[in-house]
């Protein structure tokens, strides 16, 4: 290895390890039921058979508490895992990990302000009644 | 930032020149590599919905939905398919060996994962098929 290069274990910490592991299985799981839920599951009687994705038909997913649930858990999951993964990437390069605060810092900033966007995109989806 | 700093990265003695890299090392390259897409492809996804959701009624969506649905968007989602399902069952591998499953056999896990993506990837193809190539009939 070269010299110029640090053990990510080192740098990145055991947690975030860890972390990264169980939200990998999660995401498997929340991706197949993203998209049964998005693409296979006929959610009301006008919509059956209609492959197209639908405002309407979104809407009335949306307007149960299961729903909203797996749809921002996935939206964790993602953030913590992908921007974690990036971390990970980033401190690879021995630019980054003399800069391991601000970079730790400005990967929170940018997660909890897409957990925040995440709730104003379901928004309208939610208020539109079904 | 001098170039010389990245010859651990591109040079020919480096670990990662095509013809010193094993099958673990390519496996490695290619998870961090299909992370970085699919990082970027989550706020695309994200972007795209909330933009297209704010208009009243969701007409916006609904004509974003059938744009999307268009032959060359699809095609274009089964490249993300590749992507996902790889990265998937690599990522399924790497989680095994922490585990402590495989370890001794790491070449055959990484072939049966890789033959798993592949089962997989050619089932993703044959559910959007009839989107890309309408005329066809599925």
């Amino acid at each position: 290895m070269a010299e110029n290069r640090v053990a990510t274990s080192k740098v990145a910490g055991t947690w975030a390890w860890a972390f990264q592991r169980l939200s990998a299985v999660l995401l498997i799981i929340f991706l197949a039921m993203h998209l049964y839920a998005s693409h296979f599951m006929d959610v009301s009687e006008e919509t059956s058979g209609e492959s197209l994705i639908t405002f309407d038909e979104v809407s009335i997913r949306l307007d149960q508490l299961l729903y909203i649930v797996v749809d921002y858990g996935m939206l964790s999951m993602v953030l913590l895992h992908g921007l974690n993964g990036l971390r990970t990437v980033l401190f690879d390069f021995d630019m980054f990990v003399k800069r391991r605060k601000l970079i730790d810092v400005g990967l929170w900033v940018v997660g909890v302000a897409t957990l925040i966007w995440g709730i104003v995109i379901l928004f309208p989806f939610i208020t539109n009644g079904g | 930032m001098k170039i010389s700093s990245f010859k651990w990265l591109f040079g020919k003695n480096s670990e990662f020149w095509p013809t010193n890299m094993k099958t673990g090392m390519w496996a490695w390259v290619g998870h961090r590599l299909t992370g970085l897409v699919l990082v970027a492809y989550v706020f695309l996804h994200l972007s795209f919905i909330s933009t297209a959701s704010m208009a009243e009624g969701g007409a916006d969506f609904d004509t974003l939905m059938a744009t999307t649905s268009q032959p060359l968007f699809v095609a274009m989602d089964f490249l993300l398919v590749i992507v996902v399902i790889y990265h998937a069952m690599n990522g399924l591998r790497v989680v095994l060996f922490d585990l402590g499953i495989g370890i001794r056999r790491q070449k055959l896990v990484f072939w049966v994962t890789m033959a798993v993506a592949a089962i997989l990837i050619v089932g993703g193809l044959l559910a959007i098929w009839h989107l890309v190539f309408p005329e066809g009939g599925a």
